[in-house]
């Protein structure tokens, strides 16, 4: 080992060969400069060996990715197989290598590469002078590429997520279609225009830089034949092409508004074809943030297109179905009450499913026709609940409409009630559909009382609530509705005075389970006093406050109320 | 002419003998004289039916006058309301809703009429709308805005519902009502976009920005609704029954039934802890503890058995910390029952 050529401590530093250098070479570094040298400075760590492979110098940077490297040792000591195999030329020759390394941190991976000869001169240290500064220089453009690479598809794809989760929050194509314009200014461009044909119309939504909120309109699907390259663009399905400056023109016509982004140029994107809607973007200029427009940034754009087009085509469907299920709805919804002379009408209504607003229990009331002066009513409970038990109930309050016209007697008109719903069964493939209601008349007399005639099936008993707080049951029973051909009826007779309620009441009502007990007819008759005097509608929304209450929350079957109130 | 103070005396003169034609003739006979309609809706409609809320809440009015006192106020609402003018065309559409549990609408409505002759298209859902029953209209009529309203503070958890309801749809919501406390710092705790203490500020803060968000962002009131806060809750939910019978239990020993006002008291009581747990704000529960001593009504919660309810209530709910914690120190901010 030629140890002459060791450095007796661990600073690596060229100078302190400096005793070997020929007589040409300036004067010996002074002790007092003895510190980091120039290798030490570098990140890359340095190894440098003898013939015999003995470490001459090590930099830092070496030292700490090879702890076990010691200068003036050979460099087996270091415990990297393959930098020593290649120190000792016993590699395959190549001049570089790659290794991994134990180290007290974990793993480590090393490249290595053969560096120049150090010539037989080794550089003179510069002289050191007051206040000198050392600068190490690196190349790292390749570095900043492909980290500006990596961050500028993380951000495109945190767009795309983020735009992704707006527009399929919405269900609303309105409010989806100005999503659609918001969400790209200014990420993709300057302005933005969707047209978008559904059905028999038109809707466009338009944006613009610092443009506020989205502006939107509807018009006839006819309004295209006034825009034929906006037509025609709607029916492309290729990605974003340049377009001519009349497209520009045709977008003004349709919406009203100046074309966007103010002259620069367009491109139209038309959305993948959904089968649903037809859609297509215009987007104005380069986006704002400016820079070129790339091919990573032509993906960015069809991906979000594409997003936008399923987001509308996923709206239009919720709102044809919803539109579907609205009409049912306000056909199968709890009817207004009359106004009528002589009698007070109150009613509440809360089916099961809150979302529906209907289900299968229900109620009618009729306004008197004729001299006699007699409104009818009608309040039951199909089998069931939801979208099934409320066309059931349509189907009931139809007949119960009709058949009134012809039968206005209760006891008779409950059986005919009985064959219709009989009937109409055995036309369809379904099982039995049971009813149970109460229904009747109504006939104010001179003195202010009210006359009521009833005939029920299957139904929990009305109640009668007097002026002075006394509540009565009426005791009227009878067989289910749509049962039996030869079902047997109850009918009762029930004279008002003034200030008295009749309520009818859905089984809802009685059996809303509450955290420990059914509600029940003893807390239901119980709760009746405290309305005394009350109109009739305070009444029925007292009770169902109530019931709601007593549910504390739980489900509950539809729960439906009616009174009937002679006034005070 | 007739001065606000003066229609309000002579109406609720009418609501008390609860004489529906009469009320209605005084409200129609302001707006045939010319009063301004907003202030017959809230200087005379909403004012009278506070002082109804404060009769109920001394003991002089039963639940049933309230709310026959109410469906007057409805009437003549429905009354005024037949006097507005139609929306303009294209005018920015509002949704109205109750917070679920919520039953008194007539704020609401009031809302829903003081913002349709502010040029809005006013769709009102009514009283105790489900926080389901809002997402399904959101996401079918697409409204601009959504203003929830209530006066219980007990039912914000349901505005947490119905707020990410709409928040899931970019519908801003806005907040109304004492239920999102006096400065509707618990309004920003459900996430809502804004609060407005009434309708006419609702009024003015839509019309100054239709889109909101109307909280600035560098208010720190209100902290959001967290993790314990939604599970603390949840118990108090689950055990509402179990807590009621409990704390009954606890102060009437003897009682062979809970009387219902007993069992509603201590059931509100509940709510309100639940909600103040929820919105990690003591203030909100003790507030509530306060006025629960306060209120007159004859079989109910006395002032002397809150402290032996609280006591009970926290022993059986040791295993919620925050619970806990506000539950003891509600206890040391009663008030001395005066023997």
């Amino acid at each position: 080992m030629d140890g002459r050529h060791g450095v007796p401590t661990c600073v690596a530093d060229v100078g302190t060969t400096a005793d070997d250098t020929p007589s040409t070479a300036p004067a010996p570094v002074p002790p007092t400069a003895v510190g980091p040298g120039l290798i030490d400075g570098l990140d890359e760590g340095v190894v440098v060996c003898d013939r015999a492979g003995v470490v001459r110098a090590a930099n830092a940077a070496a030292r700490d990715l090879l702890p076990d490297l010691r200068v003036g040792e050979v460099v087996d000591v270091a415990r990297c197989e393959v930098l020593a195999r290649a120190v000792h030329g016993e590699g395959p020759g190549t001049g570089s290598f790659e290794a991994v390394v134990e180290h007290p941190e974990g793993e480590r991976h090393v490249r290595g590469r053969r560096g120049p000869v150090l010539g037989p001169t080794p550089p003179p240290p510069p002289e050191p002078g007051e206040g000198d500064s050392t600068w190490f220089l690196r190349d790292v453009t390749g570095e900043h590429a492909r980290t500006d690479t990596l961050l500028a598809a993380q951000e495109r794809a945190a767009f795309l997520a983020e735009a992704g989760r707006a527009l399929h929050g919405v269900l609303h194509l309105d409010r989806t279609a100005r999503r659609v314009v918001a969400l790209a200014v200014p990420r993709l461009a300057a302005g933005a225009v969707l047209v978008m044909r559904h059905d028999d119309q038109v809707i466009w939504a338009a944006t613009e830089l610092g443009g506020g909120r989205p502006r939107l309109g509807h018009a006839a699907a006819s309004a295209l034949t006034r825009v034929p390259r906006v037509a025609a663009a709607l029916a492309d399905e290729g990605g974003g092409v340049d377009v001519d400056p009349w497209l520009a023109e045709e977008l003004a016509t349709l919406t009203g508004l100046d074309a966007p982004g103010s002259g620069a140029p367009l491109r139209a994107c038309p959305v993948p074809v959904t089968g649903v809607v037809d859609a297509l973007v215009v987007l104005a200029g380069p986006r704002a943030a400016g820079g070129d427009v790339t091919d990573p940034e032509e993906d960015l754009l069809s991906s979000y297109v594409a997003r936008a087009g399923a987001a509308l085509a996923a709206a239009a469907l919720h709102e044809e179905q919803a539109h579907l299920g609205a009409v049912l709805q306000e056909s199968l919804a709890a009817p207004r009450l009359p106004e009528t002379d002589g009698v007070v009408w109150g009613a509440a209504y809360r089916p099961a499913r809150e979302t529906m607003r209907v289900g299968g229990d229900f109620y009618e009331v009729v306004g008197p026709r004729g001299e006699e002066g007699r409104s009818a009513f009608l309040l039951g409970d199909v089998c069931g609940k939801g979208i099934e038990a409320a066309v059931l109930s349509g189907r009931v309050r139809q007949s119960w409409h009709a058949l009134r016209l012809l039968e206005d007697r209760p006891a008779r008109l409950l059986p005919l009630l009985n064959t219709a719903l009989l009937d109409a069964v055995a036309t369809r493939d379904e099982g039995p559909r049971f009813a149970t209601m109460v229904l009747g008349d109504a006939r104010p007399q001179d003195d202010g009382s009210v006359a009521l005639r009833l005939a029920t099936g299957g139904h929990p008993p009305p109640l009668v609530l007097r002026a002075d707080g006394g509540v009565e049951t009426v005791p009227v029973a009878g067989m289910l509705v749509g049962g039996l051909r030869e079902a047997r009826f109850g009918e009762a007779e029930v004279l008002l005075g003034p200030g008295d309620t009749c309520l009818l009441y859905s089984d809802g009502v009685v059996e809303a389970r509450g955290p420990g007990d059914f509600f029940g007819e003893e807390r239901l008759a119980a709760a009746l006093p405290a309305c005394a005097g009350a109109p009739a509608a305070v009444v029925c929304e007292y009770l169902e406050q109530t019931v709601v209450e007593w549910l504390d929350g739980h489900d509950h079957d539809d729960v439906a109320l009616l009174a009937i109130q002679a006034p005070a | 002419m007739t001065t606000a103070d003066d229609l309000r005396i002579a109406y609720l003169e009418r609501v008390a003998v609860s004489d529906e034609a009469g009320a209605v003739a005084v409200a129609v006979g302001a707006l045939d004289a010319g009063v301004d309609p907003e202030v017959v809706l809230l200087d005379v409609v909403a004012a009278a039916q506070r002082e109804v809320g404060e009769r109920w809440a001394a003991g002089e009015w039963t639940v049933v006058q309230e709310h026959v006192a109410t469906h007057i106020s409805e009437r003549v609402v429905a009354a005024v309301a037949r006097h507005a003018p139609a929306p303009p065309a294209g005018a920015d559409t509002v949704a109205v809703a109750c917070l679920d549990g919520e039953w008194h609408g007539l704020p609401a409505r009031l809302l829903a009429e003081v913002l349709t002759r502010h040029g809005w298209r006013v769709e009102f859902l009514g009283a105790s709308v489900p926080a389901a029953q809002l997402a399904t209209h959101v996401h079918r009529a697409g409204p601009d805005v959504v203003a929830i309203s209530s006066s219980l503070a007990s039912r914000l958890p349901a505005a947490r519902r119905m707020v990410e309801a709409c928040r899931a749809t970019g519908t801003p919501v806005l907040a109304g009502g004492p239920a999102f406390g006096e400065d509707g710092r618990w309004a920003r705790a459900v996430g809502a976009d804004g609060w407005a203490p009434d309708a006419r500020a609702a009024a003015a803060m839509l019309a100054a920005d239709p889109e909101g968000p109307w909280f600035g962002e560098e208010s720190t009131e209100g902290t959001p609704v967290d993790r314990t806060a939604r599970e603390e809750q949840a118990v108090l939910h689950a055990r509402r029954a179990e807590l009621v019978r409990l704390a009954a239990a606890a102060v009437r020993p003897d009682a062979d039934a809970v009387p219902d006002e007993l069992a509603d008291d201590l059931g509100h009581l509940v709510d309100f802890l639940a909600a103040a747990v929820f919105v990690d704000d003591p203030a909100l529960f003790d507030g509530f503890v306060r006025w629960v001593g306060s209120v007159a009504i004859p079989t109910g919660l006395r002032l002397g058995e809150v402290g032996p309810v609280l006591d009970a209530l926290a022993a059986a709910l040791a295993d919620s910390p925050r619970t806990a914690a506000l539950l003891r120190g509600a206890h040391g901010g009663l008030p001395t029952p005066v023997a």
